[in-house]
């Protein structure tokens, strides 16, 4: 089928999330059930195609229309600001994106005194637009995980992360100072794709509206 | 000193790009078949310099493409000069200043490349090829559709069998959003959200804005208003203030001349569309093709520009982008873009004069030939247009004859050399 609308959804729980509320709209994909080594999962008859990628990826395989349709964590599309649309938010992988730090840092810390600070994280992007807003010079620390270290072995004062319970920044001895952003998953869709192929995707577009909640959800 | 050369350090600035011989017969192709197409429809070419100075363009560019001029010193004025990073208003600035005692309208054709800085990380090209048309002194409908039905007669003529030019409407979404009074932040947030078609965004935003509802009903209409023509009677239904309507009117106009042409199905509508560069003021388009996330060809009305440089006209106008339409649509051009020469005319001994006088004729006769120079074997010419494309290998075989080594089949047969001083060599 020349129509095939293709997917990208990143492994892990958000992929079986999305399907289970796929299939609430008749979308499902009986060949991802029995291979679990493969990428990329198809569904002939109906004219879908899925594939698995990394979560980061998802917004690129989008925007370069290998995927018509992902779906991905807000505070992805926050870092990457890509050029897509984004027509759904999805209501579950509820968490959000806060500053932190250690719990003596706190006691006598005052957010309005921040001058030049560093500062570790995943979202180095999202991370300067916000400290830039405020006026607060920032040096920033990428890092590719457990951002939680990093002010514990004195390489940042604060760190910029996502946090669901808060268990994680609790164990290792740290408090939310600020939040920068509520997140949550949502569906986003090609530029060209959806002029393209506008009934099928309107069609699952407005399916997913109907089927999804006012109730946001945290996953896991 | 003789320093040694690393092909390491040999490089070219990033988002720039050499085109070799096979992708430069395509976008040669590309451009020679808009070019022609915008001829037919009477469009007559103009070639605006690839630099100006940047005070008298930037007038003529908005706030984005502002940002993006590539600027540098010129030391003769020493004023800022700016490599142009869109050909429009170079247009717009000849016809204000240069043609305004030529009767109206004016259809005027360009093909040009321009330059944009863009994020380097991202790898974009900052170096575009435009081919586009502008049509200056009409205000109506009829203008806007001529220049979506060219746009469509050019993607047939090139051969794309599935594309959408997808029509929007400046003015409609003007007419929503004019009537907000919010802060200018807050509507500038309102806007991204509708740009993105970030639907729960927008309610958030709206929720928060104690706007009436009818005028929240309005703005959350904007980005579903997309489809097919039934976007058009949606609309009708969802928005009610006099400027939206107008420019309904308006769409409506074009999709009449449209189907007159007969080429209705090829379109579809975004009245949700906030794309498009700040100089638009009334129709804008763009044309995709699946499977790339890009357009390919945009364009749309833009009655005031021409104004900053002295001269108010109504204008309508659209352009191509080379390089996206070359990698949407790559594939397919391998077919029409024969990038092979014709024939590779070898002969041995001293004396060359017999093969220069065969390949002077079979050229008169319109066919493409290269001389092989070079002293070699038979196998060795055979070799060398196998790799460099050529279809037939032509060797002087006595006085009378030449002997012609096809590269596809590697059949050979016999050509009296009078029949081809007549002009009667056949190739298959």
């Amino acid at each position: 089928m020349s129509d095939t609308i293709t997917f990208a959804l990143p492994k892990g729980r958000i992929m079986q999330d999305s399907m289970e509320l796929f299939a609430q709209i008749g979308i499902t994909c009986p060949e991802m059930e029995s291979e679990n080594r493969k990428l990329v999962f198809e569904n002939r008859e109906q004219g879908y195609r899925f594939m698995a990628v990394r979560a980061t990826d998802v917004p690129t395989y989008v925007e370069y229309g290998c995927a018509d349709i992902g779906v991905v964590g807000k505070d992805t599309l926050l870092e990457q600001g890509k050029d897509l649309y984004e027509p759904l938010d999805l209501k579950f992988g509820y968490c959000r994106l806060v500053v932190a730090e250690p719990k003596e840092l706190m006691q006598d810390d005052d957010p309005s005194n921040w001058s030049n600070i560093r500062v570790a994280t995943k979202y180095p992007n999202v991370t300067e637009r916000y400290f830039a807003a405020k006026g607060i010079q920032v040096e920033l620390i990428k890092l590719y995980g457990s951002i939680e270290l990093a002010p514990l072995v004195g390489l940042s004062e604060r760190i910029v992360d996502l946090v669901s319970t808060g268990a994680t920044l609790r164990d290792n001895g740290m408090v939310e100072v600020e939040t920068i952003a509520e997140v949550t998953t949502r569906l986003i869709v090609n530029r060209a794709s959806l002029k393209t192929k506008h009934e099928r995707i309107s069609r699952i577009i407005d399916g997913l509206e109907k089927v999804i909640g006012d109730e946001v959800r945290i996953s896991g | 000193m003789n320093k040694s050369v690393s092909p390491a350090d040999i490089t070219l600035p990033k988002g720039v790009k050499d085109f070799l011989p096979l992708k430069a017969a395509k976008i040669v192709y590309l451009r020679q078949t808009l070019l022609d197409i915008f001829s037919r429809w009477g469009f007559r070419p103009v070639i605006p310099p690839s630099m100006e100075y940047l005070s008298v363009l930037e007038r003529g560019l908005g706030a984005a493409l502002q940002a993006k001029t590539v600027r540098f010193d010129d030391r003769q004025s020493g004023q800022l000069v700016t490599f142009t990073p869109d050909i429009t208003p170079q247009v717009a600035r000849i016809v204000a200043t240069r043609m305004r005692e030529m009767p109206l309208p004016l259809r005027l054709s360009y093909y040009g490349r321009a330059l944009r800085h863009e994020e380097q990380q991202q790898g974009k090209d900052r170096e575009i090829f435009q081919a586009g048309v502008e049509l200056y002194g009409i205000d109506g409908a009829e203008a806007d559709a001529e220049m979506i039905a060219m746009a469509i007669e050019a993607l047939q003529a090139l051969g794309v069998e599935k594309f959408t030019i997808d029509i929007g409407q400046v003015e409609f979404c003007r007419g929503i959003m004019e009537q907000l009074e919010l802060p200018a932040e807050q509507l500038a947030r309102i806007s991204e959200a509708i740009a993105h078609k970030d639907n729960s965004g927008l309610r958030r935003l709206l929720e928060q804005s104690e706007l009436p509802p009818p005028q929240v009903a309005e703005v959350e209409a904007l980005p579903r208003l997309f489809g097919g023509v039934e976007v058009l009677d949606r609309a009708a239904e969802a928005v009610k203030n006099e400027r939206s309507q107008k420019a309904l009117t308006n769409l409506r106009q074009v999709l009449d001349v449209l189907k007159v042409y007969g080429l209705e199905q090829y379109v579809t509508f975004d009245l949700g569309e906030m794309q498009g560069l700040d100089y638009h003021t009334g129709i804008t388009f763009q044309g995709y093709i699946p499977g790339y996330g890009q357009a390919i060809c945009a364009g749309g009305r833009y009655d005031r520009l021409t104004a900053v440089y002295g001269y108010p006209v109504p204008a309508t106008g659209f352009t191509f982008n080379l390089l996206n339409l070359l990698f949407a649509h790559d594939r397919q051009l391998d077919d029409v873009v024969g990038e092979t020469t014709d024939l590779l005319i070898s002969q041995s001994g001293e004396d060359k004069q017999l093969a220069q006088r065969i390949a002077r004729a079979v050229r008169q006769q319109g066919l493409s030939a290269a001389r092989d120079m070079v002293s070699r074997t038979f196998e060795q010419s055979v070799d060398y247009a196998s790799k460099m494309n050529f279809r037939y290998v032509m060797t002087v075989a006595g006085e009378s004859e030449v002997k012609l080594h096809s590269i596809a089949d590697s059949s050979e047969k016999t050509v009296s050399i009078e029949a081809i001083f007549a002009g009667n060599l056949e190739l298959s």
